[in-house]
C-alpha cells in the first residue's frame, strides 16, 4: 500500500508538474510569438513613419521658396525627427541581409540629409543652388522609392506572418483548453482508483471482523495484497488463535464436566467394585471351584482389576491430582522406570533379548522442578507404548539432553510399526486407542501431566521406522 | 518757471541711471524656462545637432535648466539672434564671436580645447592635387569656395591672403566665388570638383582628413594662416549673472567630472578653457586690414 501511495502521489505530482510545465511553456511560446509580432509591427510602423518623415521633408524641400514653405526651424525639426526615426528603425534588425539593406538605407538617408544641409546653408549663384536643389530632390525621391519598396514588401510578409502566428496561437489555445479540461478529469479518475484501492480492502477487513464477531471463527480473509495482505494475515492468525482458544475452552469445560462425572462415577463404582473384587478373591482362595469355573472366576477378577485401573486413569485424566514439584533428576526417574517397565509390556516379547535398550542419558543434565510420581507415570506410559509397538523386537532408545532456552529434552524412540501421520494429532485425545485392550487415556493423561509440569510433549516419525516421543521440561534454576 | 524746469531736468538727471537700468533689465533666459544655445553651421547642421545634444543634455542636468540646441543655417542669423529674445548662448567661430560682441555685446565664456590640447586653429587655403594651381596667380578665373562671410578661416583669412598677393577685387579675379555654408561642404566641393580652391579652418579639415583618406591624398594645402581662437561659447549680454556663472562653471569644469569627460569625448574635445574678448583681437585686426567696420559689417552676398 505504501508503494501504491507513493506511486499515486508521484503520478499526481508528475501530472501537475508536466501539465504545469506544458501550460507555462505554451503561454510563454504564445507570449513570445505575440511579442515578436508586436515588435515586427512596431518595426513596420517605424518604417512607415520613416517614409512619412522622408516624404514630409521632401515636401518641405519642394515648397521651399514658395508661399507654402515652412520655417527653417520646422524643416530642421522634421529632418531631425526623420533622422531619429531612421536610427530607431535601423536599430531593430539583426540578420546580415537585412542589416546590409538597412545600412544602405541609412547611407541614403545621410546622403539626403547632407544634401538638405547643403541647400539650407549654401549661398551661391542660382545655377549652383538649383543644381544642389535638384540633387537633394533626387536623393529624397530615391529614398522614398526605396522605403516604399521595403514597406510594401515587408507589409505583405508581415500580414502572412501575422496570420500564421495567430493560427498557431489558436491551436495552442485549443490544446490548452483540452489540457485544462482533461487534467482534472484524469486527476479525479486517479483519485477514485486510489481511494478505491484503500476502501475496498478496508471493507473486506470490516466484513471479516463482523463475521468473526458473529461467531464464524473459521472465516478467513483471502485475496488481499501488500500491507492489507499483512493485516489480513494477522487477522487470520488472530481468528485461528481465537478458534483454538475457544476449542480449548470448550474442551476444558467438557473435561471439567467429565471429571466431575468420572469422580462421581468412580466414587459410586469404587466400593461395590472393591466388594466384588474381595468376594472373587475369597471365592478363589476358598477353593471348591475347579476347572472351567475357576478360570471364569479369575477372568472376572482380572476384568474387575481392569475396571479399577480404568477408573483410576479416568480419575487421573478428568481430575488429575495437583502436582508437588521438587527438584528431580530426570535420568534417575528414567532409569528406574525403564527397569520397572520392561517386564510389564502388555505384549512382552517371547524371546528374551529381542528388545535392545539403548540409554543415551546426558550425565550433566540439569535438574528440573517436577512431580516425580507424575513424571514416572508419564515415562511408564511412553515406555510401555514403545515396547507394545515392537512385538517382533527392536531397539528402544531413551535419551536426555540439555535443550535450548534452559530446557531439558527427553526422547523415547522405538523402531516399531510407527504411527500414521494423520493419527499423530489424535493420539493425545482421550479414549483414542489402537490397542485391543487399551483405555485410550494413557497418552491423554501423560500430556496432561507434562503440561502441568510446564512442559510440552510431541510425537514424530523415527528415521528408519518407528516413533519418537519428545518431552521438553523447564530446567530448575541453578 | 525757470526753477521748475531746473528741478525737472535735475530730477531727470538723477533718475537717468534708474531708467537705464530698467532698459538693461536682466533676463533669466530668453525663452522662459528653456535655455537656447545656437549652433553655427560649421559642419552639416543635422550632425551639429547630433554632436551638441549630449553637451546640452549635460548642461541641463548640471545647471537645472532645460538647455536646448538650435541649429542655424546661416552665421548671420545666429549673430542676429542676440538682437532679440530667443537665443541665450551660442557656439561661434572667432569672427562670428567678435561680431556678436561688437554688435550685440555677447560675451565669450569658454573656448573649445581640441584633443590635441590646442584651443586655436588656423585658416587653410587648399586645392586639388591635380588642379595645377600652385600660386595665387594660378587661381585666376577659377572657382573659389568660401564657408561664410562671418567666418575667419572661411572668409577673412583667404581675403587677407589674396590681398597680400595683390588681389584686391577677388570677384573680378575668380571665375566664380560662393559661400558653401559649412567648412565640410567646402572641403567636399573641392574634393569632388565642384570648386577649384577652398578656404576652411584647420580643425575641421584635419578631422575630416582622419576620417576620409581621399582628403589627404587628393587635396593640397597652399597656404596656412596664423592661429586664431577655436570655436567659442558666448552668452547674451543681459543674462542673469547666476545663470551665466552656472553655465560657465559647468563648461569650464566638466573635464573634472567623469560624466563630463564622457560627454567631452563624444563631443571631440579635451576640455573648455576660459575665453576673453582680448583673445579675439587678431581677428579684429584681420578685419581692419580688410577695411571692415565690425559694428556696421553687413553680410555680403555672393552672386
Amino acid at each position: 500500500m505504501k508503494k501504491r501511495i507513493i506511486i499515486g502521489l508521484a503520478c499526481f505530482t508528475a501530472i501537475f508538474f508536466l501539465g504545469g510545465i506544458y501550460i507555462i511553456g505554451t503561454i510563454q511560446k504564445a507570449t513570445s510569438t505575440l511579442d515578436r509580432l508586436i515588435t515586427l509591427h512596431q518595426v513596420q510602423i517605424l518604417r512607415e513613419q520613416l517614409l512619412i518623415d522622408v516624404k514630409r521633408t521632401q515636401l518641405d524641400l519642394a515648397f521651399e521658396h514658395t508661399r507654402y514653405a515652412k520655417g527653417i526651424d520646422t524643416v530642421i525639426t522634421n529632418v531631425v525627427l526623420m533622422d531619429e526615426e531612421a536610427r530607431r528603425c535601423t536599430g531593430c534588425h539583426h540578420d546580415a541581409r537585412t542589416t546590409a539593406k538597412i545600412m544602405g538605407l541609412q547611407g541614403d538617408i545621410q546622403t539626403f540629409e547632407t544634401a538638405l544641409s547643403r541647400i539650407l546653408t549654401m549661398r551661391a549663384g542660382d545655377s549652383r543652388v538649383l543644381a544642389e536643389h535638384d540633387r537633394a530632390f533626387q536623393a529624397g525621391g530615391d529614398l522614398i522609392n526605396q522605403l516604399t519598396s521595403i514597406v510594401v514588401s515587408t507589409k505583405a510578409g508581415l500580414e502572412k506572418k501575422t496570420q500564421t502566428s495567430l493560427e498557431g496561437i489558436g491551436s495552442m489555445k485549443t490544446l490548452l483548453f483540452v489540457l485544462i479540461t482533461a487534467g482534472p478529469i484524469l486527476a479525479i479518475g486517479l483519485a477514485v482508483i486510489f481511494i478505491k484501492g484503500i476502501t475496498t480492502p478496508l471493507d473486506v477487513i470490516v466484513q471479516a471482523t463482523r463475521k468473526v464477531k458473529g461467531g464464524d471463527l473459521d472465516f478467513r480473509i483471502q485475496g488481499l495484497r501488500d500491507e492489507f495482505g499483512e493485516v489480513a494475515a494477522s487477522f487470520n492468525e488472530m481468528a485461528s488463535s481465537l478458534n483454538e482458544q475457544m476449542r480449548n475452552l470448550q474442551r476444558a469445560e467438557q473435561m471439567k464436566l467429565v471429571g466431575e462425572m468420572a469422580a462421581g462415577l468412580v466414587h459410586e463404582i469404587k466400593n461395590p467394585l472393591t466388594g466384588i473384587k474381595a468376594s472373587m478373591q475369597v471365592l478363589i482362595e476358598q477353593g471348591g471351584f475347579g476347572g472351567e469355573d475357576k478360570t471364569v472366576l479369575l477372568a472376572v477378577l482380572d476384568e474387575t482389576k481392569r475396571i479399577e485401573a480404568l477408573m483410576k486413569s479416568l480419575l487421573d485424566f478428568a481430575k488429575p491430582p495437583m502436582p508437588h514439584p521438587i527438584p528431580v533428576d530426570i535420568n534417575n526417574i528414567l532409569e528406574s522406570t525403564i527397569a520397572f517397565s520392561l517386564p510389564y509390556s502388555s505384549v512382552a516379547p517371547r524371546t528374551p533379548g529381542s528388545i535392545q535398550t539403548v540409554k543415551d542419558l546426558d550425565p550433566s543434565l540439569p535438574s528440573t522442578l517436577a512431580d516425580p510420581g507424575q513424571m514416572q507415570q508419564v515415562f511408564l506410559n511412553l515406555l510401555i507404548n514403545a515396547l507394545d509397538a515392537m512385538p517382533e523386537g527392536g531397539t528402544l532408545t531413551v535419551g536426555t539432553a540439555a535443550g535450548e532456552d534452559r530446557r531439558i529434552k527427553i526422547e523415547i524412540r522405538d523402531t516399531g510399526k510407527g504411527i500414521d501421520e494423520k493419527m499423530r494429532e489424535e493420539i493425545f485425545r482421550p479414549f483414542f486407542t489402537t490397542k485391543h485392550k487399551g483405555t485410550g487415556l494413557g497418552l491423554a493423561v501423560s500430556k496432561r501431566f507434562v503440561e502441568m509440569q510446564g512442559g510440552t510433549i510431541s510425537v514424530e516419525g523415527n528415521k528408519g521406522g518407528g516413533t519418537v516421543f519428545r518431552i521438553l521440561l523447564p530446567a530448575a534454576d541453578p | 518757471m525757470k526753477k521748475l524746469l531746473i528741478v525737472f531736468f535735475v530730477g531727470i538727471g538723477l533718475l537717468a541711471p534708474w531708467i537705464g537700468a530698467i532698459g538693461d533689465e536682466q533676463k533669466p533666459a530668453a525663452s522662459g524656462s528653456t535655455f537656447v544655445i545656437g549652433l553655427s553651421p560649421e559642419r552639416n547642421i543635422f550632425r551639429q545637432v547630433e554632436r551638441y545634444t549630449p553637451l546640452t543634455d549635460y548642461l541641463s542636468a548640471k545647471c537645472g535648466l532645460d538647455v536646448k540646441p538650435k541649429a542655424f543655417t546661416q552665421y548671420k542669423d545666429i549673430i542676429d539672434g542676440f538682437a532679440r529674445p530667443g537665443l541665450d548662448g551660442a557656439f561661434l567661430g572667432s569672427f562670428a564671436c567678435a561680431l556678436a560682441h561688437r554688435k550685440f555685446g555677447a560675451e565669450p565664456v569658454a573656448r573649445v580645447e581640441g584633443l590635441d590640447g590646442s584651443s586655436l586653429h588656423h585658416g587653410l587655403l587648399f586645392v586639388r592635387q591635380d588642379s595645377g594651381i600652385k600660386t595665387a596667380k594660378d587661381m585666376k578665373g577659377k572657382r573659389l569656395a568660401f564657408v561664410d562671410s562671418q567666418t575667419v578661416a572661411g572668409y577673412l583669412l583667404p581675403l587677407v591672403y589674396l590681398r597680400s598677393h595683390g588681389i584686391k577685387n577677388y570677384k573680378a579675379f575668380f571665375g566664380e566665388t560662393y559661400f558653401a555654408g559649412t567648412h565640410e561642404d567646402v572641403i567636399y566641393d573641392v574634393l569632388e570638383g565642384k570648386a577649384d580652391i577652398g578656404a576652411v579652418k584647420s580643425s575641421v579639415y584635419h578631422e575630416l582628413a582622419d576620417q576620409d583618406s581621399r582628403i589627404q591624398w587628393k587635396l593640397k594645402i597652399l597656404s596656412r594662416s596664423p592661429d586664431v581662437p577655436e570655436t567659442t561659447f558666448v552668452l547674451r549680454r543681459d543674462l542673469v549673472p547666476s545663470v551665466r556663472t552656472s553655465i560657465g562653471d559647468a563648461l569650464l569644469t566638466m573635464h573634472d567630472d567623469p560624466k563630463g569627460r564622457e560627454v567631452l569625448k563624444v563631443f571631440g574635445a579635451r576640455k573648455f578653457v576660459a575665453a576673453s574678448n582680448e583673445e579675439y583681437q587678431p581677428v579684429i585686426d584681420y578685419a581692419r586690414q580688410l577695411g571692415i567696420n565690425l559694428k556696421k559689417y553687413d553680410f555680403p552676398r555672393e552672386q
